[in-house]
């Protein structure tokens, strides 16, 4: 079994407030994010991944939720960045509410066929729950943002 | 009427978000009430991208599919093709 969710979530992959007003520039940005916390094995790869998935189909969820992600050995092991954007991002979610909470998941190529899925079906569990996503909007501090993605369970 | 069949998820790297986008696109333009049940009772809402990603079916899984609107068993037609599908070949 995969690790708990937590776990793929550093520190330094966390930002409370992204600069970027536009879905292009926040990939960027979440993807410097997943630099910052372990430096990715070749960032313009997977940054090709990402942008090439988010042609496929946008990765808005609705609920203000979006999970881009890329699978590319551009990235060596799981991991995860969490970014908020309090105006909100349009991110051509299904339900046309912009984006506010930002998941950028990287699995490596090799990774276990399974092991993205799974760690999307965990997330998307805890973020059903209104209470969940509106306590992750309020957390002030990194540290309360990792306390509160750590309660997801693995 | 409520029409419901069981399908087997085709694509390889089971209902991830891609697949499951296309799922709930068909069942918004129908306007239908669509159920999915996985195998061990968790239920989504097929309208829902974020309800259908809990559910964490695996290629090869089978979901029941339940549907509840108006030519209800064309639709299911439809849906259980999406999902039997593989969308990662």
């Amino acid at each position: 079994m995969s690790a708990a969710l937590a776990e793929l979530i550093l520190p330094g992959s966390i930002a409370l407030e992204v600069t970027a007003d536009t879905k292009a520039a926040a990939l960027e940005e979440l993807v410097g994010l997943l630099d910052a916390g372990r430096p990715l094995a070749d960032r313009a790869l997977f940054t090709e991944a990402v942008l090439a998935r988010e042609a496929l189909s946008t990765t808005g969820l609705g609920e203000g939720i979006a999970i881009p992600h890329g699978k590319s050995d551009g990235i060596a092991a799981p991991a995860i960045a969490f970014a908020r954007s309090s105006r909100g991002i349009d991110w051509g979610s299904p339900d046309g509410t912009p984006a506010h909470l930002l998941f950028l998941i990287g699995v490596p190529e090799a990774a276990a066929g399974d092991e993205h899925l799974v760690i999307l079906a965990k997330l998307a569990r805890t973020l059903m729950r209104d209470e969940f996503r509106q306590r992750l909007l309020d957390a002030a501090t990194v540290e309360d943002v990792l306390t509160i993605l750590g309660e997801i369970a693995s | 009427m409520v029409a419901s069949t069981t399908v087997v998820i085709g694509s390889a790297q089971g209902l991830h978000a891609r697949p499951a986008s296309l799922l709930t696109q068909s069942v918004a333009k129908s306007g239908a009430k669509v159920l999915l049940r996985a195998g061990d009772g968790a239920e989504a809402n097929a309208s829902s991208l974020l309800s259908v990603l809990t559910l964490g079916a695996k290629q090869g899984d089978s979901v029941e599919v339940l549907v509840d609107g108006e030519d209800e068993d064309i639709l299911l037609d439809q849906l259980c093709e999406l999902l039997a599908r593989d969308h990662d070949a």
